[in-house]
């Protein structure tokens, strides 16, 4: 007997016509079902572990987005741009400045290699920022590509998204330049780069080998050390692929620790089928957030436990999960919990603002020092002291555990893409949701990407 | 509750009587624990937080330990 969570709609894998789908739970898994009249039907897995999907929720209220770029015609997820159907502002607005790359890996959701296309040209970087600015307000930006540090202008670029006035400029890398050249980690320094969104699929060269082509593990330290001397925090991005790094879970996030306060977290994101892939999906291979979730606890006995963490509350809640800590002097971890499933429905605007607000504080490097509020006397000296040390604390020493779960064509669901927070601007300025700009059909065809 | 004496160093517990005094005092947030200096009353224990202390550095503390 199957069980019936849920109804949804999804796309079909091979026309990407959309189609409707059924979730059902057999046992400790959750899968959704659906059928194309004309390309049969597919069974995808979408959820494994100790917390029933079921459980996985925080309940919004939707946002409204105030200057559509689309109007809404073939509907979701047809129109994308954002219509004024889209529930949630955005939070992380991404920017790719090349689509070349020095690496060719196995994995690769914008398909990127070798260093034979025209980058995007500054005008048309401005008028992207510029839409980003008109549709959604200072939101986060993170330029990504391709490999962004292959162009020697990042820092401009840069420079211009604050002038624009984006308060939080991430870079999304391979790291590999960042090793390698110091004064170019020192140039992105100086023009505001706030934090390294870093590529690090696990502790040892084969797993590099396998998913990059290549031993990067060495690079990759000396990436760090060169951000830890210009004090650039840094995200370390493992893409989670069965049977390649799901075992070294455990000793990535020791190695996090020990990066602290480089380090500011670590941000698992299990492989989606999009873009380049080296097969097609099985279900026996998928890695969903519960599984996730369960692996951290085993993998790190129990230092981290699956009662850490929350849903979000910006995108949709089976969109990924999130641990705050602070890692204190005496090197034990405080964990920073808050029950927030219990708490009926939240404004989906709000959550938005506060992640803004959140990544922009505990993602980037140095903090500047605490302003001193006027004390009159000794007395006040001594209790002002003892809040600048925890807020010294907070600010330097926090370190957040999360996992983002990417949708492909098997396991879409629109309702998590309306939801959807982190949106690639395309050149046209438009704002598309990352998982529908990245998806691609069996054929590897795209909805959105290259259109 | 409190008087206050002639400035800030000064103040008296308005049950017990007696002068406050800077002592460690444990404060709790969510999950979030951390020792501090505070005026405390060294009878009752009762701690004393000035307006301008509530509303600066210890929300701002607060804020640091809120979730997204």
């Amino acid at each position: 007997m199957r069980r019936v969570i849920s109804k949804t709609q999804s796309l079909c894998p091979v026309c990407l016509k959309k189609i409707p789908a059924i979730k059902w739970n057999e046992n400790n898994e959750t899968y959704m079902e659906k059928s194309c009249p004309e390309h049969g039907r597919f069974k995808t897995l979408l959820w494994r572990g100790s917390i029933p999907m079921e459980n996985w929720v925080r309940n919004k209220v939707r946002a409204r987005i105030n200057n559509p770029n689309t109007t809404v015609d073939k509907g979701c997820p047809y129109d994308c741009g954002l219509c004024e159907d889209h529930r949630q502002h955005t939070c992380t607005a991404l920017i790719e400045v090349t689509q070349n790359c020095n690496l060719n890996c196995s994995f690769c959701f914008a398909n990127a290699e070798g260093n034979w296309q025209q980058d995007l040209s500054w005008e048309t970087i401005d008028t992207m920022y510029k839409s980003v600015m008109q549709t959604s307000g200072k939101c986060n930006i993170q330029l990504s590509g391709g490999e962004p540090t292959l162009r020697d202008d990042l820092p401009e670029i840069i420079k211009m998204g604050h002038e624009i006035g984006f308060p939080f400029i991430q870079v999304n890398t391979n790291g590999i330049r960042l090793g390698e050249d110091e004064n170019y980690v020192k140039l992105l320094k100086e023009a505001g780069m706030d934090s390294v969104f870093l590529q690090f699929d696990g502790t040892n060269n084969q797993i590099f080998k396998k998913l990059r082509g290549k031993p990067l593990l060495e690079i990759k330290i000396k990436a760090l050390e060169n951000c830890q001397k210009y004090g650039i925090g840094v995200v370390l991005v493992p893409t989670l692929v069965s049977g390649i790094n799901d075992q070294d879970i455990g000793n990535i996030i020791d190695f996090a620790l020990k990066w602290i306060p480089t380090v500011k977290g670590v941000h698992f994101q299990p492989v989606s089928y999009f873009g380049r892939i080296p097969d097609l999906p099985e279900n026996k291979k998928r890695i969903t957030l519960g599984e996730v979730m369960d692996r951290i606890e085993e993998q790190t006995d129990s230092k981290f436990k699956v009662q850490d963490f929350n849903p979000p509350g910006c995108e949709n809640a089976l969109c990924s999960f999130h641990g705050n800590y602070i890692y204190q002097k005496n090197n034990e971890l405080m964990t920073l919990k808050r029950n927030v499933s219990c708490c009926g429905s939240e404004k989906a605007e709000e959550g938005a603002s506060k992640t803004k607000a959140y990544i922009a504080s505990k993602w980037s490097g140095n903090q500047a020092e605490n302003d001193q509020f006027e004390e009159k006397n000794n007395t006040e000296k001594i209790i002002s002291r003892g809040f600048d040390e925890i807020l010294d604390r907070i600010n330097r020493y926090s370190f957040t555990l999360s996992a983002m779960a990417f949708q492909d064509a098997w396991n879409l669901d629109l309702e998590r893409v309306k939801d959807c927070c982190i949106h690639v601007v395309n050149a046209r300025g438009q704002l598309i949701p990352f998982c529908m700009y990245n998806l691609t059909n069996t054929e590897g065809q795209s909805l959105y990407r290259g259109q | 509750m409190y008087q206050e004496k002639e400035d800030y160093q000064s103040w008296i517990c308005d049950k017990c009587q007696k002068e406050l005094e800077l002592t460690k005092v444990k404060v709790h947030y969510l999950e979030g624990e951390f020792e501090v200096e505070l005026l405390n009353c060294p009878t009752c224990h009762q701690v004393f937080i000035n307006e301008s202390l509530a509303l600066g550095k210890m929300a701002e503390v607060e804020q640091g330990l809120e979730d997204k």
